[in-house]
């Protein structure tokens, strides 16, 4: 990975573009204490089954139940007895994943839509832009607890929930990207040598216009980390007894009064996640305006 | 105040200026040893390329370089005899807009789109003149729009409803209401088209002939020079390579061989020729001192003394010439 | 050499805006034979960007037409434009925004090859680097410049690049907008010299845009004066410059600002007022409300006459 390779100075006017993003996000001490963070975190969820086996996410064991962190229970036991850290770490996996797959579903997908509205322009931009701001009209939490409810829970029918309700941002910056750089001379030139469409939106329009799409995505991140973790605190999208940090919180709320830990461990995995994420985006968004201040 | 005021020859003068910027990168030495002097009614060009140093020395005048990365590291800048290092911002608050005023190349980014023309005009001339009523600051700013060739009837309009030229002569408009003694005008007719640029450099003369202000014109169009100033200053990796009026620098045979490089490889309108003569090389990089002569690796005449010694100003009847081809004739005397 | 090259008839192209329809270009003719320089000359509205655009297709024309080698490029399908694209290219005024920031030199040289390659025929992948090296020798640009970004080169480099794009497909005519205007007056006469060379060594034909009039005369061997997207003038390099005969073509030249001091006290012809607008324009002449020369008449029709061989003006009461 180039982030941990040594560069020898050059004058700064030597980097690409690429590397000099890469540079002014090195030097962002935040950023790339996010880096870290985020890291740790994805590590730890990855190394759940050398930590604790699978079993024990469903393992009840009424005997030790509401026992507080202790030896041999890093992070207690919930009500009924279940080891908590192994219902954090697999959980994780699970907000984790799912807060992935729904940006990238959403920013794909905006892309398309955003990116032929902007590039054809006409009545192709009045048609994909009309449904994009039927979906913009309702609240994306409203829509994403009415499509669960009407199709049940479930990972997969969360994604898709909670990634409807993000298509619309990024189609709409993907379109307005297009719109300033479809004008540049450079896509005339193409356009001169017989560039097909295609070939330009892909190669021309959407390596430019990436940068602060790149950034919204990664903050938007955080905001669907916390979504997921909402509806599973309302019980909707990810059910008890499936592990997942909001239903974890959720399914505890009647003990967090005497048995805080319970709300305040799985609390922490959130913040700190969605920190580190956004504190990433953050120096992504400065690395990527050359006129920040390094 | 108290003190009396010397009655200096020279409304403006600068003494061997240095300005430099100082990047992440590199220090980037804009202006090296500039020096210049206008007199009163005075219109002087400063001619050079990009990334002369022309627009730092008007901005270094008005201490309006980027705060953190611009620095004066030495010399001197008077005004009417004041030294203007080290006067604090308050004083130059009341020196900018109404005794020295300057105007930028781009007139679309010079006024601000959500007030109205009249406005911005009323603006400057309240921020120097609170004292008058505002019927006569309107009076004063109806007047000033007629003079610039623009309606009053248009007063209430928006910048965006005015063409390029006419955004320029508001722009002047805002610059000449204090009646400034100086006009700094960075490239104000760059971006015009040549039948507007003659007419803005029409009214910018018969403005200054009406206000008495001096103008210190800076362009890299040897014509607009010629036309418009009585003298030019020919600015080089940032300093002044040869300085006299119109008739001795484009008139006269001895010339810097910058200079003369400049007007060779301009294609001229009276002559037929084959092909151009463009200046070999590259513009000095403003990031390395040079040693010697800053453009002996770009110049026809470079000598061995050109590379090791830095040429020394040599004067003529007014004309001056910052080259080793005229140490001789010195010398001769 | 009797056929032109390139032909444009009768071209018109309107832009409908929300306050009605804006004439960009108003039917224009104009030839250009083969190793010939065509000027186009105006300031800013009059259309000669646009003229130039729409000659490529770029930019949709209204109607007209524009022969290639005798034949409406203007009406041939996507297939049979392919075929013809690669002899009509375009070089680009702003040195900053005509080259992709994220791709190298080479690559930008390259990519012409890879489009055109990929559709009609095959070229192998060490044809192209060597056509590639030729053509960065060919412009000036040393080798070692390969791998670097259009934000480490200087502006006149930069057209050097843009200048290469365009010929890496060996074409035959050339839409210069223009492209020295953004350039240092040292570095202009660089790219004037290399434009004026590549055309005598490869018959290159050019339609070279700009408002710089001395540029225009040195480059060009005919001119066409525009305003407001109509023709005002059309003559020999020579001729336009010598004998000026619409009242316009004489207030720009009069308004060049020179060295020469002793045209400095010269007669001044100032044009009042400013360009009107495009949008639904009145009959007739367009120059007609600033032309201190206007009647009735003028703004009653507006054509283009020839009152000496090649040289065509819809009014001579400019002359001297």
């Amino acid at each position: 990975m180039t982030l941990f390779k040594k560069k020898k100075k050059k004058s700064l006017s030597e980097y690409s573009t690429g590397e000099l993003i890469l540079f002014r996000f090195r030097k962002n001490k935040l950023a790339m204490i996010g880096v870290f963070m985020f890291l740790a975190v994805t590590l730890f969820i990855l190394a759940a089954p050398l930590i604790r086996p699978y079993s024990m996410v469903y393992k009840q064991d009424i005997v030790n139940k509401l026992q507080g962190p202790g030896e041999g229970r890093i992070f207690g036991t919930d009500e009924l007895g279940r080891d908590l850290l192994a219902r954090i770490l697999y959980g994780g996996r699970i907000s984790l994943f799912c807060s992935l797959a729904i940006i990238g579903i959403a920013f794909f997908t905006g892309a398309i839509i955003g990116g032929a509205a902007g590039y054809f322009g006409g009545k192709v931009d009045t048609f994909l832009m009309r449904i994009v701001d039927m979906l913009m009209s309702v609240p994306s939490a409203l829509l994403a607890m009415a499509i669960i409810t009407a199709l049940g829970n479930g990972v997969w029918k969360l994604v898709l929930a909670l990634s409807i309700g993000q298509i619309a941002r990024f189609a709409r910056m993907v379109r307005s990207s297009v719109l300033t750089l479809r004008n540049m001379e450079y896509v005339e030139a193409a356009k001169c040598f017989g560039s097909s469409s295609l070939r330009i939106i892909l190669k021309h329009i959407l390596p430019n216009g990436i940068g602060p799409i790149v950034v919204s995505a990664t903050l938007t991140l955080g905001a669907v980390i916390l979504s997921i973790s909402s509806m599973g605190y309302l019980g909707l999208g990810v059910a008890s007894p499936t592990p997942e940090w909001g239903t974890i919180i959720s399914e505890n709320k009647v003990n967090i009064q005497y048995y805080p830990y319970l709300g305040v461990i799985p609390g922490i995995c959130i913040m700190l996640t969605v920190m580190s994420v956004n504190f990433i985006g953050d120096g992504l968004r400065d690395a990527f305006d050359p006129k920040s201040k390094n | 105040m108290t003190e009396k005021k010397k009655e200096s020859e020279y409304l403006l003068e600068v003494k061997d200026l240095h300005v430099q910027y100082n990047t992440d990168d590199a220090i980037v030495y804009a202006v090296n040893g500039l020096n210049l002097s206008l007199k009163r009614g005075e219109k002087l060009g400063l001619v050079g390329e990009t990334g002369a140093g022309k627009t730092t020395l008007a901005l270094s005048i008005l201490q309006l370089l980027p705060k953190r990365v611009g620095q004066i590291a030495s010399g001197s800048i008077k005004y009417q005899g004041e030294e203007l290092l080290g006067k604090p911002d308050s004083y130059m608050l009341g020196l900018r807009g109404r005794r020295i005023s300057m105007i930028f190349q781009d007139p679309m980014t010079s006024l601000n789109p959500t007030k109205s023309v009249g406005d911005q005009v009323f603006e400057v001339l309240h921020l120097h003149f609170p004292n008058l009523s505002k019927a006569e600051k309107e009076a004063k700013v109806d007047q000033m729009l007629q003079m610039v060739g623009i309606p009053s009837s248009r007063k209430g309009e928006y910048p965006h409803q005015f063409s390029g030229g006419m955004k320029q002569r508001i722009v002047i408009a805002m610059a000449l209401i204090a009646e400034p003694e100086l006009l700094l005008a960075d490239e104000p007719t760059t971006a015009l088209d040549v039948t507007i640029q003659a007419q803005i450099l029409e009214l910018m003369k018969r403005l200054k002939d009406e206000f008495n202000s001096a103008v210190v014109l800076i362009t890299h169009d040897l014509g607009v020079v010629a036309e418009f100033c009585d003298n030019v200053s020919v600015i080089y990796n940032g300093r002044v390579v040869e300085y006299g009026s119109v008739e001795k620098i484009f008139g006269s045979n001895a010339k810097h061989p910058y200079t003369e490089g400049l007007i060779n490889c301009l294609p001229s309108l009276a002559i037929d020729e084959a092909r151009l003569k463009p200046i070999g090389g590259h513009m000095v990089d403003p990031r390395h001192l040079i040693q010697g002569c800053c453009f002996a690796d770009r110049c026809q005449h470079c000598m061995p003394i050109c590379k090791t010694e830095p040429p020394v100003m040599h004067e003529k009847d007014g004309h001056m010439i910052l080259c080793h081809l005229y140490d001789k004739t010195e010398e001769a005397k | 050499m009797n056929e032109p090259l390139v032909e444009g008839v009768n071209l018109c192209k309107y832009f409908k805006t929300p306050r009605g329809l804006l004439h960009a270009v108003e039917d224009v003719n104009f030839r250009i034979y083969e190793g010939k320089t065509l000027g186009v000359v105006g300031e800013s509205g009059c259309g000669k960007s646009t003229l130039g655009r729409t000659v490529l297709r770029l930019q949709q024309a209204t109607s007209g037409s524009v022969l290639y080698k005798g034949e409406d490029i203007l009406k041939f399908s996507k297939h049979e434009m392919h075929k013809v694209q690669r002899n009509m290219q375009m070089i680009f005024q702003d040195p900053y925004s005509s080259l992709d920031p994220r791709m190298s030199i080479r690559g930008l040289i390259t990519e012409p090859l890879q489009v055109i390659g990929g559709r009609t025929q095959s070229i192998s992948s060490e044809a192209i680097k060597e056509k590639v090296d030729a053509i960065m020798e060919m412009c000036g640009l040393p080798s070692h410049y390969s791998n670097l970004y259009p934000h480490e080169l200087d502006g006149g480099m930069r057209q050097r690049v843009g200048l290469a794009r365009s010929m890496v497909l060996d074409p035959k005519f050339i839409v210069c907008d223009e492209p020295v205007s953004a350039l240092d007056v040292s570095i202009q006469a660089q790219i004037l010299n290399l434009l004026m060379d590549l055309q005598e060594q490869h018959s290159l034909s050019y339609m070279f845009i700009t408002h710089d009039l001395a540029v225009v005369k040195h480059i060009s061997d005919a001119i066409m004066v525009m305003y407001m997207g109509q023709v005002v003038e059309y003559a020999p390099s020579k001729v336009l410059f010598d004998n000026p005969m619409h009242p316009y073509t004489r207030a720009l030249l009069n308004s060049i600002p020179t060295i020469d001091l002793a045209r400095r006290n010269r007669e001044r012809i100032t044009i009042r007022g400013e360009v009107s607008s495009p949008i639904n324009p009145a009959p007739g002449c367009r120059f007609a409300p600033r032309c201190p020369y206007a009647t009735e008449a003028c703004k009653v029709s507006h054509k283009l006459e020839e009152v000496a061989p090649g040289h065509l003006v819809s009014c001579t009461k400019g002359a001297r």
